[in-house]
């Protein structure tokens, strides 16, 4: 019985294996992402970006039609091109994170609107640009084995000054230009996860996975290597679980991975270790020293 | 004195052929390119059509523009096909302070029922596309008395190709072996033409774009083309065809070849009128299911 | 001996109101030197200005050659996230960093540099400690073990014994004055007037401009300390454009 609804569906149907592939490469690399975005404040990014990416996607269009291709190509390099903007903007002036990248992502996403509208077809670009767990085909594998691999090498080399560069941003400045440097990778190692996991996976995934799973971290630990261990751990359970949730009712495959994981931040919120609700109901008896 | 009658002649002439010929087209607006197909060849040159949804747009999710607004505010008839697939439509209409007559090509067709909604696309059957044009000749006669015979005598032309373009459809299809009359397709576009020609069609997803399949729709679609050995999975213009190669890939079933459902295509795409869109696709059936 | 920092007629401020006016002067290598003054008399903005966190309105600061990593810097209130999740060690292990790189490992030497950096500064037994739990003055110390990590040749500290009782006060004074015997220098904003008579040689006495520099018993004298305080804090939001710039622009 609990094979039946465990393990059959991988052993019988290609598209599942392919599935479990993929979620478990996109949470290698989303994942521990998401855990940064999450402590710098910067939670709401993967939204912004999803449209941030549309006038990139549109020139692809334009210039190449239907090319899915020449519109990634389009989305990474408009997504970069805002979010160099936006850090540059953030780190020289008086705005913050969130406003710099709001202000960016609107005007792109106006701008891509634009584009598309002179063209003159409707076709929904973005709905075109984002796929879906279920069809992973050898050529999106590829992209997202790929990119969990560059985001897991790239994070453990920018892996310091980024940590100190979260924690206290002003130390960097005044002693080595590596804080904007690492900043910045970051920002594309972020643009670069997001345009893939859309293209791959579609927006609710390729979000979701990044920000839940590190939601659901920081209940559990109160450390860093713990927290990414954490919402790897989570967000692989989730999609794991998620696949096995659509296949036996109706619900579709993105939407159930992410119900699965916003329900293990849920159990977080009361049950986790640290500052769960549960625990500040009922705390532990105090120690000796 | 022979010049001077000449000149006033001529003048006569000119000013009794001018009003005619300055006798301006009737302005009609068109919902989508299929509609507009319909309404020119009606309308003929009587009639200056233009579409909203043009060519390989998606009708069930187009953004009106401001320009829009104009369109059917010069308007004295629009064209429209109901059956909820202009969902973005009524907001237009407001917005434009609508003073055009308005004609729903699907009254007098019984839709076919999608879930709890009805089903659209009626126009994939060619006997409906006989009721839209009849119910765009009279609309058109409505709001141009005076060219009522030309509309008539067109329509007539047009039907009599529909007609043969029916009769093609049923031969084509009646070579496909009884077992071989199933097919995947992405989105649940052709219910009218799989009931009228008595061909199956199978889709994961639901009757517009914004559905997304779940694993079990898809797990069940699969185990379906295996057990029944159905011998094709076909594209379309809108959606993703990844889940369709996917299919294909794990059911052996081959990807027939894209169909068009919504739209038509542009002038030099496969499909730029309705009847090469209905010749395109029974082309595209017959050749992947025959063998 | 050289000047370790040159301020040439410098200008500092927010929105075109000087914090600091036209402040001229030299650090000579290896100074104590104490820069005291009123509240709002500009001593965080000149540190801010000496390590180019904040660039000057008018003329400029030289820092003889030091290049920028070896400064060292401890910020008066500190923009340090408390909420992440890193622990004291490792918080201080960072001021290590020119030594182990961004990309290298905290090996064993290291690991005892830091363990003895926590214990000069009092926070044995910290270690393992998130930096969000630490009190305003353990977080100070947290902040001077790191300055002591990172070995620079210049040190600036905007009052680093503000949340500190006397007993560590003092134990921290005592590792600013080893710097000063390794030829380091060391510049420090204090407001206790008895710590820097004890301890520091050389006083810069401040009031956005300079009141008196030099030896510190001939600046912390009344009549100096009462012109300091006649200094208005407040900016004057009707104020002209500063004349003496006007001026030498047209001399030029």
């Amino acid at each position: 019985m609990i094979y039946d609804a465990l393990i059959a569906p991988f052993i019988e149907f290609e598209f599942m294996r392919r599935a479990l592939a993929a979620v478990v490469a996109l949470s290698l690399g989303a994942a521990p992402i998401g855990v940064f975005l999450m402590l710098r404040r910067m939670s709401l990014v993967g939204d912004a970006m999803a449209h941030a990416i549309l006038p990139g996607a549109a020139v692809g269009f334009l210039l190449s039609g239907l090319n899915l291709f020449a519109m990634t190509a389009g989305g990474l390099i408009a997504g970069f091109a805002v979010a160099l903007l936006a850090g540059l903007v953030a780190r020289t002036t008086d705005l913050k994170e969130d406003a710099s990248l709001a202000t960016f992502y609107l005007a792109s996403l106006a701008l891509g609107v634009t584009i598309v509208s002179v063209k003159g077809t409707n076709i929904d670009l973005l709905h075109v640009l984002f796929g879906n767990i279920l069809a992973m085909d050898d050529q999106t594998l590829l992209v997202v084995a790929f990119n969990a691999t560059l985001t897991l090498i790239v994070l453990a080399v920018i892996y310091r000054p980024l940590v100190i560069e979260s924690v206290d941003p002003l130390f960097l400045r005044t002693v080595s230009r590596a804080g904007a440097l690492a900043h910045l990778t970051f920002l594309a190692l972020v643009v670069v996860n997001l345009v893939n996991g859309f293209q791959a996976l579609g927006t609710l995934l390729a979000v979701g996975l990044m920000i839940l799973p590190a939601g659901t971290a920081r209940f559990w630990s109160r450390e860093l290597t713990g927290m990414i261990s954490i919402a790897v751990a989570s967000a692989i359970i989730s999609g794991y679980a998620g696949l096995v949730l659509s296949f036996q009712t109706r619900i579709p495959s993105g939407p159930a991975i992410i119900l699965v994981s916003a329900g293990l931040y849920v159990v977080s919120i009361l049950f986790g270790n640290v500052r769960g609700v549960v625990r500040q109901l009922f705390p532990a008896p105090h120690l000796e020293a | 004195m022979q010049a001077w009658r000449g000149l006033l002649v001529a003048l006569a002439v000119s000013l009794g052929v001018s009003p005619a010929q300055a006798q301006t087209r009737l302005n009609v607006v068109a919902s989508f390119s299929i509609l507009g197909d319909f309404v020119k060849n009606v309308g003929g040159d009587r009639v200056a059509v233009t579409t909203l949804v043009g060519p390989d747009g998606d009708v069930h999710v187009y953004t009106p523009t401001p320009a829009d607004v104009r369109k059917i505010a010069d308007a004295k008839l629009l064209v429209i096909n109901g059956f909820g697939l202009e969902g973005w439509l009524p907001r237009l209409l407001q917005a434009a302070g609508n003073r055009a007559s308005i004609v729903t090509v699907t009254s007098g067709i019984t839709p076919l029922k999608a879930g709890s909604d009805a089903d659209p696309h009626a126009w994939q059957s060619v006997a409906n596309a006989g009721k839209y044009v009849a119910n765009i000749r009279d609309a058109l006669i409505a709001a141009d008395p005076p060219d009522a015979d030309f509309f008539r005598q067109n329509a007539q032309a047009y039907l009599a190709k529909l007609d043969a373009l029916d009769g093609e459809v049923r031969q084509a299809l009646s070579r496909i072996p009884e077992g071989h009359r199933r097919v995947i397709s992405t989105h649940d576009a052709f219910g009218y033409f799989a009931v009228r020609y008595g061909i199956q069609f199978i889709a994961p997803v639901g009757v517009s774009t914004e559905a997304e399949p779940s694993a079990r729709d898809i797990a069940k679609i699969i185990a379906q083309v295996k057990a029944e050995r159905i011998p094709a999975v076909f594209l379309e213009r809108i959606g993703d065809p990844r889940l369709m190669q996917r299919i294909s890939a794990e059911t052996g079933a081959r990807i027939g070849g894209t169909l068009y459902s919504d739209a038509l295509t542009g002038e030099k795409g496969d499909a730029p009128t309705y009847i090469d869109m209905v010749r395109h696709n029974i082309t595209t059936l017959t050749s992947a299911l025959a063998n | 001996m050289s000047a370790q920092l040159q301020f040439r007629d410098v200008t500092l401020g927010y929105d075109r109101h000087p914090a600091v006016h036209h402040l001229s002067g030299e650090v000579a290598t290896g100074a104590l030197l104490a820069v005291v003054g009123p509240n709002g008399a500009g001593k965080s903005t000149l540190f801010r200005g000496v390590v180019g966190i904040l660039k000057p309105l008018a003329g400029s600061i030289l820092t003889g050659g030091v290049a920028a990593r070896n400064i060292a810097y401890l910020p008066q209130s500190a923009d340090i996230d408390r909420s992440f999740p890193i622990s004291v060690f490792d918080f201080v292990g960072t001021g290590l960093w020119r030594q182990t790189g961004f990309f290298g490992g905290v090996g064993k030497e290291a690991r005892a540099s830091v363990a003895q950096a926590l214990a000069a500064v009092g926070l044995s037994g910290f270690e393992n400690r998130g930096i969000g739990t630490l009190s305003g003055g353990q977080m100070q110390r947290m902040l001077f073990a790191r300055v002591l990590l990172q070995d620079a040749r210049l040190i600036v500290l905007d009052e680093p014994f503000n949340a500190i009782d006397t007993k560590t006060s003092a134990d921290l004074m005592a590792l600013v004055e080893r710097w000063h015997a390794e030829k380091r220098t060391v510049l420090a904003a204090l407001h206790d007037m008895d710590l820097v008579r004890a301890h520091f040689p050389e006083t810069l006495l401040l009031a956005r401009g300079k009141v008196a520099w030099g030896a510190t018993a001939e600046v912390l004298t009344s009549e100096n300390l009462a012109e300091a305080r006649r200094m208005c804090e407040a900016f004057d939001d009707s104020a002209a454009a500063c004349v003496v710039d006007t001026d030498a622009s047209k001399a030029a």
